[in-house]
């Protein structure tokens, strides 16, 4: 048990972020004069990926990246599960995000739980130095909240598969070297089969491979998102040809790992290599900020005492989140009869957060939330009118908020199944 | 500003063990038929209760231990007073927690002498009181008045919703000097110009007062020696800690009772519980409720390791926890249906606790407005 007298982190931990947040101070980019993605959501040019992709390998080189991974494969092997401080110091220092995210905090720990020793060997240290960037091929036209009814298929050859099917919201594929690829090993017919046969072949149809992105015959074309940004594309595969050491885990386990990917892609499971997907917990700072600098009907909205009310109370919910972050991790502090919902109510809730926070911002601003990218006068230069649409890639993509409700009310409360 | 509190929130093995023995003597002692009994016969004091609970130490529990308390941490509170919540133990155990807080808050050493035991032992039932007919409760909005007189004081001005006012031997209470300070005054019970008349209180099981104080003369060993303006607001940043525990609680049972409800009734040949419409807003009860917790064991932590941190963290989780409570309340009635609407059905007992605890202390309303002068650097 803590003293009153000590420090609230441990002595190693505190000076290990000292340390860390005068490396980014002293190592942090300039800001390379054109427009920055405000995620990896985003990525959309060939000199924004590149900036990202040397930050990512600078972190990574100074040795703050892979922290809680193995030393045989590029980690650090850091007993103390420090990768946590790093990423919250980057967070904080206003640095840019780590381009590599899906590598690094869905398909690295999917790969170090379920991979061979083969493939932890091949595929780990490239995701920590982002020499080899992934996506992920889960969604499809058809299968989107309800994602075990996939119909891209992986049909056998002599020496691997053949895939032939239709993945969207494929974040960060026009770059990646790799996919974590959810795909039907058996077939799925929804409309021919008993129903019992049905839902067995539903989940054990499916398994769950890395599939090579420079593979013959497929596609990989943007799609446009509500910001008008690119970044996200549709992947289209005929008869795209995978080796037999493309299987993550057995065939047929596809449904189980992917589920796992799903935990950590929820930041419902430590262990990732490093990094977070989106901006930093403490926006209602930047918000608040923000209002002090508008104004409304001529004066600063930060006198407005409507504008005040909402602005703490957004900052009580940010904290109360980062406190049940903090509270997670502490066995004894969570309920006995639902030990996993301070973990699982993580997505859902820092999502919808992000999302009423810059709403919230949009309404300080007035009519110049409508000024958009490029126009001279566009407050912050329309980060965020920007940065609420784009909160929606958070509430809808991984799984969403009313997913994540089914989630809560099935597997925490107890609740009976939907599906 | 930023907030801070221990990574492990100062967490051991003696705080679940707290917690089973709360939970299992709340459980047989004061199960809802025994409340139920108890706010039938009119909600008064159960003095049986409030022995047994003295003499497991609750009482004294974080009550210094010159004085016979367990001067255990805040963090022990908010385990003992979530499960007080789950059961809506009655009685006057919050304003006897906070009159022991403000003593020894302000006490001088013979003051501390002369009323700390007998508070931390529960042989006097002790309350704190705080709220004035306009609504003020903290320093600055204090309107009733200690006058020098004949070798003591004078004390005028009335206080509200005052808990166990009526059982108590023992009233501290926050008075307003000619110099516009702010003093702590014990004054022992009955007392002359002291007038003490029950309120009828929507939550039978809170026994609550108008105590009136119509020019009352109390000696001079009766005004606490420390600076009481200080004292009032370390004692409210408790206050607040230990409702927001309170209010946990009790939206806890809110949510189990409203899953278990949703689960075994049937419509439609199918539990309620299968319905989005219903068991979404079960799942947002829940999610609230544990961000409540994290802002009340946080604020715990706070007094217990970082006091800086203290008083931004207890109003957030007064403020949140009663936003929850109430909500959880509002959905629980709602989601019983017609036997939600009903006497017999256990959930608006809750909701009355809800109400007066959302609403004493300060509201949300009340600690945004604070909160927003942290936020913005101007406080």
């Amino acid at each position: 048990m803590s003293r009153p007298d000590e420090e609230t982190e441990s002595r190693e931990n505190a000076e290990f972020r000292r340390e860390v947040r005068a490396w980014i101070t002293a190592n942090k980019p300039a800001h390379p004069g054109f427009k920055l993605p405000q995620s990896f959501l985003e990525v959309e040019s060939e000199r924004q990926f590149e900036f990202l992709r040397a930050w990512q390998r600078k972190v990574y080189e100074a040795g703050y990246l892979g922290l809680d991974w193995p030393a045989e494969y590029g980690g650090k092997g850091d007993p103390h599960k420090r990768q946590r401080i790093v990423s919250q110091e980057i967070g904080r220092a206003d640095a840019p995000f780590l381009v590599n995210v899906i590598g690094l905090q869905w398909a690295g720990p999917t790969i170090l739980t379920y991979g061979s020793d083969e493939q932890k060997h091949r595929y780990l240290a490239p995701i920590l130095s982002a020499e080899e960037i992934w996506c992920q091929g889960f969604s499809e036209p058809g299968a989107g909240s309800d994602l075990a009814s996939a119909q891209t298929r992986a049909e056998p050859t002599d020496d691997g598969w053949l895939v032939t099917g239709h993945k969207v919201w494929t974040t960060l594929a026009h770059v990646a070297k790799w996919m974590i690829l959810l795909a039907r090993t058996e077939p799925y017919d929804p409309e021919g089969q008993a129903h019992g046969a049905l839902r067995a072949h539903k989940y054990a149809g499916l398994s769950y491979f890395l599939f090579p992105m420079d593979a013959p015959g497929i596609t990989v074309s943007p799609l446009v998102k509500m910001t008008g940004e690119g970044g996200f594309n549709q992947v289209i595969f005929e008869r795209s040809p995978m080796p037999r050491s493309a299987l993550l885990g057995k065939l047929g386990q596809g449904w189980q790992i992917a589920m796992t990917t799903l935990t950590f892609e929820r930041g419902a499971a430590e262990g990732t290599g490093g990094g977070q997907a989106t901006a930093t917990a403490e926006s209602i700072r930047a918000v608040a900020s923000l209002a002090r600098r508008a104004r409304r009907d001529g004066h600063p909205a930060a006198d407005d005492p409507v504008i005040r009310d909402r602005a703490a109370q957004l900052w009580i919910e940010e904290e109360a989140l980062r406190l049940t972050g903090q509270r997670a991790r502490v066995a004894g502090l969570n309920m006995e009869d639902r030990p996993l919902a301070t973990r699982l109510l993580n997505k859902l809730v820092y999502s919808e957060l992000a999302q009423r926070t810059t709403e919230f911002a949009c309404e300080v601003l007035g009519p110049d939330a409508t000024l958009w990218l490029g126009d001279p006068c566009a407050p912050d230069k329309a980060e965020w009118p920007r940065a609420f649409m784009n909160s929606f890639g958070v509430t809808i993509g991984g799984g969403t908020s009313e997913i994540q409700r089914n989630i809560l009310g099935e597997r925490v409360l107890g609740l009976p199944k939907t599906k | 500003m930023r907030i801070e509190v221990p990574t492990d929130f100062g967490f051991a093995e003696e705080h679940a063990l707290l917690r089973q023995e709360a939970r299992r003597f709340l459980g047989e002692r004061w199960p809802i038929a025994a409340l139920r009994r108890s706010a039938d016969a009119g909600g008064r004091f159960d003095r049986g209760l409030w022995k047994e609970m003295a003499q497991l130490g609750w009482v004294g529990l974080v009550l210094p231990e010159s004085w016979g308390g367990a001067g255990l941490g805040w963090l022990h509170l908010e385990i003992l007073l979530e499960e007080m919540g789950r059961r809506l133990v009655p009685g006057p155990f919050l304003g006897s927690l906070l009159a022991g807080v403000a003593l020894a808050q302000a006490a001088s050493a013979a003051q501390r002498e002369r009323w700390g035991p007998a508070v931390a032992s529960g042989e006097t039932v002790a309350t704190l009181a705080l709220t004035e007919p306009g609504g003020g409760f903290e320093a600055d909005a204090i309107a009733a008045t200690a006058a020098p007189s004949a070798g003591g004081f004078a004390l005028r001005g009335q206080k509200t919703h005052v808990v166990g006012g009526a059982d108590a031997g023992l009233v501290v209470a926050p008075f307003r000097e000619p110099g516009g300070g702010i003093a702590l005054f014990a004054v022992e019970l009955p007392a002359a110009g002291v007038a003490i008349e029950d309120e009828v209180c929507i939550d039978p099981t809170r026994a609550t007062a108008r105590v009136t104080f119509d020019g009352v003369r109390v000696p001079r060993e009766a005004r606490l020696e420390g600076d009481g303006s200080a004292a009032l607001g370390e004692t409210l940043v408790r206050g607040f800690a230990a409702l927001a525990a309170e209010q946990v609680g009790g939206a806890e049972s809110v949510l189990l009772a409203t899953r278990d409800y949703a689960v075994a009734r049937k419509q439609f040949d199918r539990p309620i519980g299968f319905f989005q419409a219903v068991k979404h807003p079960i799942v947002d009860m829940m999610v609230q409720i544990e961000l409540a917790r994290s802002l009340a064991v946080g604020a715990a932590a706070a007094l217990d390791h970082t006091p800086s941190s203290a008083d931004a963290l207890a109003r957030m989780a007064k403020a949140y926890a009663g936003d929850a409570f109430a909500a959880a309340t509002r959905k629980g009635v709602q989601l019983h249906g017609g036997y939600g609407f009903t006497w017999d059905c256990d959930v608006h007992f809750y909701f009355r606790r809800a109400i007066w605890d959302r609403s004493m202390l300060g509201d949300a309303i009340h600690h945004r407005r604070r909160l927003a002068g942290l936020l913005f650097g101007e406080a």
